[in-house]
């Protein structure tokens, strides 16, 4: 019997789990299980890649959310006692893992930053304060439930010849919830979260024209421009989709450049996996200083033009 | 609208969080606040209200301390809050706080709608609303950007990966909102002084019929520490031209 579970909205984070699971099944000496409710007809596909069991979920109605597999989930594993249940960190994998956690009145670690087995039991770690301090946790209660954020493992790959087990799992009962609409992300930004340099817009920056010099350096970088929480959600200059933070998007560049970036930890956590780290700020004070390896002290409307016409000069 | 309850947690304010000498976590001269995303909650409740009208109660689990919370709340605009204070109540994980809201809120508290934030400043554990909500066998709606009741309809918009999914829910509901979806309010003295006069229920740990053993136990807590070289540059054309070497023997650029 599968004592991992995994659960993701989409095939390419189920892959990531698959992945997280078995790097601690051989630990617990147990196997995993993945529940799929996006592309049922590609069950063998995930066993090849690492799953002993996939679970099925049936189908639902466009008019209805994913959130409905909580209760069909949190039964299952009432009957089938799994040892942990990792979940992929999506908006959709948060809620549903602590609804989970609620119905089997069980442990659930948000936003896991690693995982190990101890003896036979499960240690995860998580960032509390912003980012300030890492929490390690240990679970009280079975299953222990985690979420995982996106992009924190590779993808499994699959080995030829493996086999599983397909068991369907029954209908989720009417929800009080009914979806009236949806609409895609306006691909009006790329994706920043893979970009292997970002340069990043803060508060020094006086106007939302100015932001074109910071477009300039990433151009000429080869880069993409991404920004902190006040400019995307105070200022609006900037969207949403490239807020870079513990609760926004957390890159992992070879260089990330903050500019006029005061350097406030939860801003600070979403650049940890950087490379290097550099920074322009006027304030030799500032927080952004003391984690960054390279640090221009001056004000940016100085040493902007400066540097983009030596950035110029370096490519020739 | 009738019975709007708001969420709240006090926390430490991370920004004054320090660094020991020895790596430990420096707590000694920190502030408290509400948690961010929970001021965006006592708003929305607000904005509500002055839509559809009805009343707000503020409510939050803590140590007794965090009575200055309860203020802060009042002059925020809730009518009334319900403070569920004992010592014990240092440091639950989120499974407890749920259990706690639900039992207090079942006992005295009338609701047709719950908000909270999306996560607290504090643990960003992002489950005590969804938890409450399972308690109390209520829809639950997260990451909400834009709410509207009519009636006993709720119509919001939640953020999902793929962009943006409307969802309509009967109250009552449970709904946990996002940090844009309004920008709150400063208080003002007027408000400060209206606060004091409103009312506040206490209920202690032992008016409870039992608190529920933590399902995750915190076994240690460290700095986090990032290993920089924080090597200086000045402004001239000179240092300007170093940085950028500096960029280039590094294979960056």
């Amino acid at each position: 019997m599968a004592g991992i579970w995994v659960y993701a909205d989409n095939p390419s984070l189920t892959l990531e789990l698959l992945t997280a699971a078995s790097s601690i099944a051989e630990g617990l000496k147990t196997g995993v299980a993945v529940i799929l409710s996006h592309d049922r007809d590609r069950a063998q596909d995930y066993i090849d890649c690492g799953a002993d069991e996939v679970f099925l979920l049936p189908p639902l109605s466009g008019d209805r959310s994913a959130g409905d597999y909580a209760p069909v989930i949190a039964d299952a594993a009432r009957e089938k006692k799994p040892d942990a249940i990792l979940v992929a960190g999506t908006s959709g994998g948060k809620e549903i893992a602590a609804r989970v956690a609620a119905r089997l009145d069980t442990g659930l670690c948000g936003n896991c930053i690693s995982m190990s087995v101890e003896g036979d039991s499960l240690v995860m770690d998580r960032f509390l304060y912003g980012g300030a301090a890492v929490q390690k946790v240990a679970f009280m209660a079975k299953p222990a439930l985690a979420t995982i954020p996106p992009r924190a493992y590779e993808p499994s790959r699959p080995t030829p010849g493996r086999q599983g087990e397909v068991e369907e799992l029954p209908a989720p009962p009417i929800s009080g919830i009914k979806v009236a609409g949806s609409r895609g992300r306006e691909k009006r930004t790329e994706d920043i979260s893979e970009a292997q340099v970002v340069v990043c817009a803060g508060r020094g920056f006086e106007k939302k024209e100015d932001l074109a010099m910071a477009r300039e350096i990433a151009d000429l970088l080869g880069g993409s421009v991404g920004c902190t929480r006040p400019v995307s959600e105070e200022l609006h200059w900037l969207p949403e989709e490239l807020c870079i933070g513990l609760s926004g998007i957390e890159v992992k560049p070879a260089l990330y450049l903050g500019i006029g970036v005061s350097g406030q930890i939860q801003h600070v956590t979403g650049i940890r996996d950087a490379k290097i780290v550099s920074a322009v700020n006027k304030d030799e004070n500032a927080p952004i200083f003391a984690v960054a390896d390279m640090g221009i002290v001056g004000d940016l409307y100085e040493v902007l033009p400066k540097l983009i016409s030596a950035l110029k000069k370096a490519k020739g | 609208m009738r019975e709007i309850v708001a969420c709240f947690k006090w926390v430490i304010d991370e920004a004054y969080i320090r660094r020991g000498p020895g790596g430990d976590l420096d707590l000694s001269a920190v502030n408290y606040k509400i948690s961010d995303y929970d001021r965006n909650a006592i708003e929305e409740a607000v904005r509500l209200k002055e839509k559809c009208g009805g009343s707000i109660t503020a409510v939050t689990v803590g140590v007794p301390e965090a009575t200055r919370g309860i203020k802060d709340a009042l002059s925020r605009g809730a009518d009334r809050a319900v403070f569920i204070a004992d010592a014990l109540f240092a440091g639950l994980e989120p499974s407890q706080t749920a259990s706690v809201l639900s039992e207090a809120i079942r006992a005295g508290t009338q609701f047709d709608l719950i908000l909270c934030g999306e996560g607290s400043s504090d643990l960003y554990a992002q489950q005590v609303g969804p938890r409450l909500a399972e308690k109390l066998g209520i829809p639950c709606i997260c990451y909400v950007q834009k709410l509207d009741v009519e009636g006993d309809l709720l119509t919001a918009e939640r953020r999902v990966e793929e962009g943006v999914e409307v969802v309509e829910a009967k109250l009552p509901a449970l709904v946990t909102v996002l940090p844009d979806i309004n920008t709150p309010r400063i208080p003002g003295v007027k408000d400060t002084l209206t606060a004091s006069k409103k009312p506040v229920v206490t209920v202690t740990a032992a008016e409870l019929k039992s608190i529920a053993e933590a399902r995750l136990k915190t076994t240690g807590i460290t700095a986090f520490r990032m290993e920089r070289s924080c090597e200086r540059f000045g402004t001239d054309d000179k240092e300007i031209t170093r940085f950028v070497g500096a960029l280039r023997k590094k294979g960056v650029i």
